[in-house]
C-alpha cells in the first residue's frame, strides 16, 4: 500500500492504479502506468512501469505527478468461460480450490495468489481440449489456510461430481496440506467407484516453466482413464518435464518445500507413472478397481484433535491445555519407533495414561515418516503401551490426524475407536513394509 | 540512421546475484541433467507477449547441465530466488555514477519472460538501477537511457532434434545492462562508443574477462526502415561492419517495397496455396529433394527480387529462408531465383513444377522438403515474411553471423515481457549508500591515464590502466613506494610473459604478488632474480616467496660480499665498465647493477 500522503495525493488528482501518468523529479521526467505498491516496498515510493515494461521506484518527496490521458487494466483477467461438449471426448471435472496451481501475482502481497480459475489454465494448456471439462470453483484459498470445514465441503463437491457421467474427478489445490485433504477425502468418499485426483504446482502457472502445465495433463489422463478408484494424488516424478506419478491419497507426503518432485510415497509404492502423452504404467498392483458401484458420502468429523510432536526438553502440559480446551483425541508424532519422552519432568506417561483413562484416545505414529512404530521393542515403549497408548503402524501422523477426526465422528468407545484406527479402510496401513530404494 | 548500442557486461561477484553459488563459469564437468519443457503465458498486463508466442510455437525440449559448485535449486528453478547480492548491485551503481546516470530510489526486480529456454525459469530477473546519464566521444555526447543489473542466461552447448543443451554454470552470474540513447553518428562511432563503455567497466576493476563476458546488443533503423536488434556481438571489430551491413540492409528492403508497390499498383498479393510435388522429384538426382513430402508455392510477380542482394552473400531469398528455418526448423527453401542446376534440378522438373503450380515467367516459387507438417510450417514462415516485403524492414530481432551480417532471430519483445518479481521484495536506495560509493569510485579512463602518464611510457599506461591488476597495482606504488615502471612492468609483461611459456601464473593470487614486492622493498633479491622466483612459485603455490628465493639462491650479495667479489676481480685486473661487466655476467641474478658501480665507485 502507498502512504497517506501519496493515497490522497492520488485521490485529489483523480489519479487510479493503472492510470498514465508523468512524474517530474528535479530534471527528469518519467512518464508510465502507475503500478500498485508491493507489501515490502517503501510506501513513500511511488511505482511506474515505463514503456519499455521496467518497473521503477520513485521517491513521491520532491516529485511532482502528473495524470495523462489512458489507463490500463492491471492484473490478469480471469474468465469462467463455459466451453461446450464434444462428443466423443472423455468428460472430466475439475473442482478448483486455490493455491499455487491457481496462482497468479499478487500485487497487494507482493507474493502469490490464488486467483486463477481453471478455465484460464485450460486456456494455457491445449493439450486439456481432449477431454469434455466441467469445472467448478471451490474456493480460492492457499492450502495453509485449509481447515477439516473445506474437507468437508470438498468431499461434498467431489461427491456430486461423481454422481454425475464423469469420468473422474480432478481437485486443484495448494501443495503444502493436499497430503491432508487427499488423506480427509480418502475416509470420508465410501466405496470410490471412479478416480478422484488430487493435483497442485509448486511453481506459479503464471511463468512458462511452471509445473502445472505437465501435472494437470498427467491428472486430466489419470482422471479419465486411469483405472484406480480411490483417491489419488498426481504430481511430478522428478524434477524433469517427464512424467507424474500418483501417489495413493493416504501414503503420501511433501517431503521438500519447493522443488517440483516435492511430493513422495511414503511407506507404499506409487500407484501408478503418467507420461504427458497420456501413457499410463501402474506401479503398484494394490488398488481398488475403477467400478460400476454406487459411491457414498460420510462426511463427519470430530474437530477436536491435536497432532502434537514430542522432542527432547518438551513440556508435557500441552496436553493438559488441549484436555482442558476439551478435545477429543491426540496423534503423537514420537520419534523412532514412537518413542516419547519418559524421564522426570517430561515424561509424557502420565498424560496418556490420565487421557485414556478419560476416554480420550492417544494415537502413536513416528516422526521419521518411513517405517511402523513398534509398542514393544523398548521398556519405554512398552510403558506407553501400558498407558493405553495405540499403535498406528506404518501410517503416517498427518493421516492418522485426519483419520482418528473422522472415526471420533463415529464412535465414543474406546475400544471402538482402537479397533478401526487400526483397521484398514483407505491403504492407510499396510501390514508389509515395501523394500523401497 | 539511428543507432544506439546495448552492452552486456558479466561483473566479477564472488556469488552468483541470486543465490549463493560461486560466479565463475565452471571448469568442472557437468555431472547430471535435467530435462524441461516451457510455455508461453500471459504477463502482468494480461497480454501474452509476442516473442514468446513465437519460441513456443517451435515447441522445443531443454535439457540442462548442472555443475557442482555453481549450480544450486535456484538455478534449476526448484528454489526462490534468494535477496540480490549486494556486491553486485554496489558495482552497478558505480558503473551509473562513472555514466552520469540518476540512481533510482528503489530497485524493482522485474521477471523478463524468456522462452527460448536459456533461463529455466521461463524468464530472466532484471530491473533498472540508473537512468539518464551520458558518456563524452569523438563525436559528441551519447546518451545513456538506462543501466540495470540482471541474470546472465546459461550457456548453450548444442542443438540437436528439437531438443537445445544449456550449462547452468552461467545461469545467474551478474550482468550489467548499458543501453545507449540512439545518438550514434555512423558506424565507426558504434564501435568508438562500444570501447569507450567497455574502458569504463573495465577501469572498475570489477568485471569478468575474456570471451564472452561482454557482449553488445545493436539497435539500428534507417528513415523508413525499423527498429531492428542485433543480437551477441562479441567482438568490437565486428560492429562496424555489422552498422554497415544493416543500413544496407534496410535500406534495399525499402527500394524492393517500392519495387513492389510498382508490380502491384493497388491489387492485393493473395495467399498462395501449397501444392505438394513430392511426385515430380521422386526420382530427382538431388537427395534434398527426394523426401518424404516436397511442398511448392508460388509467389506471384516475384520473379527476379528473391535474387536481389541486400549485401554481399545475402538475398530476399535468405531472408525467406531464414523464416522457413525458424518457423518450422528446416535447414532452408529452395527459390526460383537460385541456381537450380546446383542442386540438381532438371529442366523438366523445372517446368513440370511451373505447371502444376501455374507459375509463368513473372512468378518466383519456393520449394521446401522434409514431413508434410514441417513443410507446411515452413512455408506458413514464408508466406508471413512475403506480406513483410510489401511493408518494408519490419521491427525484429536479428542474430549476428560470421561475417558481420545478421540473420532473422525473433519478432521483437513488447512490453508485456515484463512482471514484477514477487519473490525479491524492492530494494531502496539511500542517498548515503550513493555518497558511499560515490566516494570510492574510480576515476574514469581519461584521468587515469593522464596519472598514469607522469610516471610510464604510453603503452605501459595503456596496459596498467585496465589491467585486473590495476587495484595491486596502486597499492604497491602507493602503500610500498615501489617505482611504478618496474610494477608495471611485472605486472603487465613479465607475467604475461611467463603465461605464454606456459607458466602456471593464474596460480598466483594478489596475496603472493604482494608478498613478493615486499620482500623486494626489503632487498631480498634484485629485479632481475624475478621472473625465476615467479616460475618456481607458480608451480609450488604454497612456499613463502622468502623461503623460494633461499631456494633458488637467489638472496640479494650482501655490500660485503659484493666487496669481496669485486676485490677479487681486480686482481685479475680488470677496471671500471669491464669489471662491472664482468661481474654482471656472472652475478646478474644476485647483484643489482647500481649498487655494484656505487662500490667500483667509492673502492677504486
Amino acid at each position: 500500500m502507498y502512504s497517506k500522503e501519496i493515497q490522497k495525493k492520488l485521490k485529489d488528482l483523480g489519479v487510479e492504479i493503472g492510470d498514465s501518468v508523468r512524474v517530474k523529479r528535479g530534471d527528469q521526467v518519467h512518464e508510465g502506468i502507475l503500478m500498485p505498491k508491493q507489501e515490502l516496498g517503501d510506501p513513500d515510493a511511488i511505482v511506474i512501469k515505463l514503456s519499455n515494461g521496467y518497473s521503477l521506484g520513485l521517491k513521491f518527496k520532491g516529485s511532482e505527478l502528473e495524470k495523462l490521458q489512458g489507463h490500463k487494466g492491471i492484473g490478469f483477467k480471469s474468465s469462467e468461460e463455459k466451453t461446450k461438449r464434444i462428443a466423443g471426448k472423455p468428460l472430466i471435472s475439475i473442482i478448483s480450490t486455490g493455491g499455487t496451481v491457481a496462482s497468479r501475482v499478487d500485487y497487494a502481497t507482493g507474493g502469490v495468489d490464488a486467483s486463477y480459475r481453471t478455465s484460464d489454465i485450460v486456456k494455457t494448456v491445449p493439450e486439456l481440449g481432449e477431454f469434455n471439462i466441467d469445472s467448478k470453483f471451490l474456493f480460492e484459498i492457499m492450502s495453509e489456510n485449509m481447515t477439516p470445514e473445506h474437507w468437508k465441503e470438498m468431499a461434498r463437491a467431489v461427491y456430486k461430481e461423481l454422481k454425475t457421467d464423469t469420468k473422474g474427478v480432478i481437485v486443484t489445490h495448494g501443495t503444502d496440506t493436499m497430503h491432508f485433504s487427499s488423506a480427509a477425502l480418502s475416509f470420508m468418499l465410501r466405496d470410490l467407484n471412479k478416480p478422484v485426483v488430487f493435483t497442485g504446482s509448486q511453481r506459479s502457472s503464471d511463468r512458462g516453466s511452471s509445473d502445472s502445465f505437465i501435472n494437470m495433463i498427467c491428472s486430466a489422463n489419470f482422471a479419465s482413464k486411469g483405472d484406480v478408484a480411490e483417491v489419488s494424488l498426481v504430481m511430478h516424478g522428478s524434477s524433469n518435464d517427464d512424467f507424474c506419478y500418483a501417489h495413493r491419497g493416504t501414503k503420501v507426503r511433501k517431503l521438500h518445500t519447493s522443488k517440483r518432485d516435492a511430493f513422495k510415497s511414503v511407506n507404499d509404492e506409487p500407484l501408478a507413472k503418467i507420461f504427458p502423452d497420456g501413457r499410463i504404467e501402474m506401479t503398484n498392483g494394490n488398488y481398488r478397481k475403477r467400478c460400476d458401484g454406487e459411491v457414498s458420502l460420510d462426511d463427519k468429523l470430530e474437530e477436536k484433535v491435536a497432532l502434537i510432536k514430542t522432542y527432547p526438553g518438551m513440556e508435557p502440559g500441552i496436553f493438559d491445555f488441549y484436555i482442558g480446551k476439551k478435545f477429543k483425541g491426540f496423534v503423537i508424532e514420537g520419534t523412532g519407533l514412537g518413542h516419547v519422552p519418559t524421564i522426570e519432568g517430561h515424561s509424557v506417561i502420565s498424560r496418556i495414561r490420565e487421557a485414556t483413562k478419560a476416554g480420550i484416545p492417544v494415537c502413536i505414529t513416528s516422526q521419521c515418516l518411513f517405517g511402523r512404530v513398534h509398542d514393544f521393542v523398548y521398556a519405554n515403549l512398552r510403558k506407553e503401551f501400558e498407558a493405553g497408548a495405540m499403535f498406528c503402524g506404518d501410517m503416517l501422523p498427518e493421516v492418522a490426524y485426519v483419520k482418528l477426526m473422522h472415526v471420533l465422528a463415529h464412535s465414543k468407545d474406546l475400544e471402538e475407536i482402537k479397533k478401526m484406527m487400526l483397521t484398514n479402510v483407505a491403504g492407510e496401513l499396510n501390514e508389509r513394509t515395501p523394500v523401497l530404494e | 540512421m539511428k543507432c544506439g548500442i546495448e552492452i552486456h557486461q558479466r561483473l566479477a561477484t564472488e556469488k552468483k546475484l541470486f543465490c549463493g553459488c560461486s560466479a565463475q563459469p565452471s571448469e568442472e564437468k557437468p555431472i547430471a541433467t535435467v530435462e524441461r519443457m516451457q510455455r508461453a503465458v500471459a504477463g502482468e498486463l494480461g497480454d501474452v507477449d509476442l516473442a514468446a508466442l513465437h519460441e513456443y510455437s517451435r515447441g522445443r525440449k531443454y535439457r540442462y547441465q548442472i555443475f557442482p559448485q555453481s549450480t544450486c535449486l535456484v538455478e534449476l528453478d526448484e528454489e526462490p530466488p534468494h535477496s540480490m547480492n549486494g556486491e553486485a548491485l554496489e558495482i552497478a551503481v558505480e558503473v551509473c555514477l562513472l555514466l552520469n546516470s540518476k540512481v533510482v530510489d528503489e530497485v524493482e526486480v522485474m521477471r523478463k519472460t524468456v522462452i527460448d529456454g536459456s533461463n529455466t525459469s521461463g524468464f530472466q530477473r532484471t530491473s533498472i538501477i540508473g537512468l539518464g546519464g551520458f558518456i563524452e566521444t569523438s563525436k559528441g555526447r551519447v546518451g545513456i537511457q538506462a543501466v540495470c543489473l540482471e541474470e546472465e542466461s546459461s550457456g548453450i552447448v548444442g542443438e540437436k532434434a528439437g531438443e537445445i543443451t544449456y550449462r547452468l554454470d552461467r545461469l545467474g552470474i551478474p550482468l550489467v545492462e548499458i543501453a545507449t540513447s540512439p545518438d550514434i553518428k555512423d558506424a565507426k562511432h558504434a564501435r568508438e562508443v562500444a570501447e569507450k563503455l567497455g574502458m569504463i567497466l573495465r577501469a572498475t576493476g570489477k568485471v569478468q574477462r575474456g570471451i564472452g563476458t561482454i557482449r553488445q546488443d545493436i539497435n539500428i533503423s534507417v528513415p523508413e526502415g525499423a527498429r531492428v536488434e542485433v543480437k551477441g556481438a562479441q567482438e568490437l571489430g565486428l560492429i562496424e561492419t555489422i552498422v554497415d551491413k544493416e543500413v544496407r540492409r534496410q535500406e534495399k528492403l525499402v527500394k524492393i517495397k517500392g519495387e513492389l508497390e510498382k508490380r502491384f499498383g493497388k491489387k492485393k498479393f493473395g495467399k498462395p496455396a501449397m501444392v505438394e510435388v513430392t511426385e515430380i522429384f521422386k526420382n530427382s538426382a538431388s537427395k534434398l529433394l527426394r523426401k518424404e513430402c516436397v511442398l511448392a508455392m508460388k509467389l506471384e510477380k516475384f520473379a527476379g527480387l528473391l535474387g536481389e542482394e541486400l549485401y554481399e552473400n545475402r538475398r530476399l531469398g535468405t531472408e525467406f529462408s531464414d523464416y522457413a528455418v525458424a518457423k518450422a526448423g528446416v535447414g532452408g527453401i529452395i527459390h526460383s531465383d537460385e541456381k537450380l542446376e546446383k542442386y540438381p534440378i532438371t529442366g523438366e522438373e523445372l517446368s513440370r513444377l511451373r505447371e502444376k503450380i501455374g507459375a509463368g515467367a513473372q512468378d518466383a516459387f519456393v520449394l521446401v522438403a522434409g514431413d508434410g507438417k514441417t513443410c507446411e510450417r515452413a512455408l506458413e514462415g514464408v508466406y508471413e515474411r512475403t506480406l513483410q516485403a510489401f511493408e518494408g524492414p519490419q521491427n525484429e530481432v536479428r542474430r549476428v553471423l560470421a561475417d558481420g551480417g545478421t540473420a532473422y532471430m525473433r519478432p521483437m519483445p513488447g512490453s508485456a515481457r515484463l512482471y514484477p518479481e514477487t519473490d525479491v521484495p524492492p530494494i531502496g536506495i539511500s542517498e548515503e549508500f550513493i555518497e558511499e560509493i560515490r566516494g570510492r569510485l574510480s576515476e574514469m579512463p581519461e584521468e587515469r591515464k593522464k596519472k598514469l602518464l607522469k610516471v610510464l611510457n604510453e603503452e605501459l599506461a595503456e596496459k596498467i590502466m585496465l589491467s585486473e591488476n590495476y587495484p595491486l597495482f596502486e597499492k604497491v606504488v602507493g602503500e610500498l613506494k615501489v617505482e611504478p615502471k618496474f610494477v608495471a612492468t611485472t605486472l603487465e609483461e613479465t607475467l604475461v610473459s611467463l603465461r605464454r611459456e606456459g607458466v602456471p601464473v593464474e596460480k598466483l593470487n594478489e596475496n603472493k604478488l604482494m608478498e613478493l614486492f615486499i620482500e623486494y622493498k626489503c632487498g631480498k633479491f634484485v629485479k632481475a632474480a624475478i621472473p625465476e622466483i615467479l616460475r618456481y612459485i607458480s608451480k609450488n603455490a604454497g612456499e613463502s616467496i622468502s623461503s623460494a628465493v633461499e631456494k633458488l639462491k637467489l638472496e640479494k650479495m650482501s655490500p660485503v660480499e659484493l666487496k669481496q667479489i669485486v676485490k677479487e676481480k681486480r686482481k685479475s685486473g680488470k677496471v671500471g665498465k669491464a669489471l662491472i661487466q664482468d661481474i654482471m655476467r656472472e652475478h646478474r641474478l644476485r647483484v643489482d647493477a647500481e649498487e655494484l658501480s656505487k662500490i667500483v665507485e667509492v673502492y677504486p
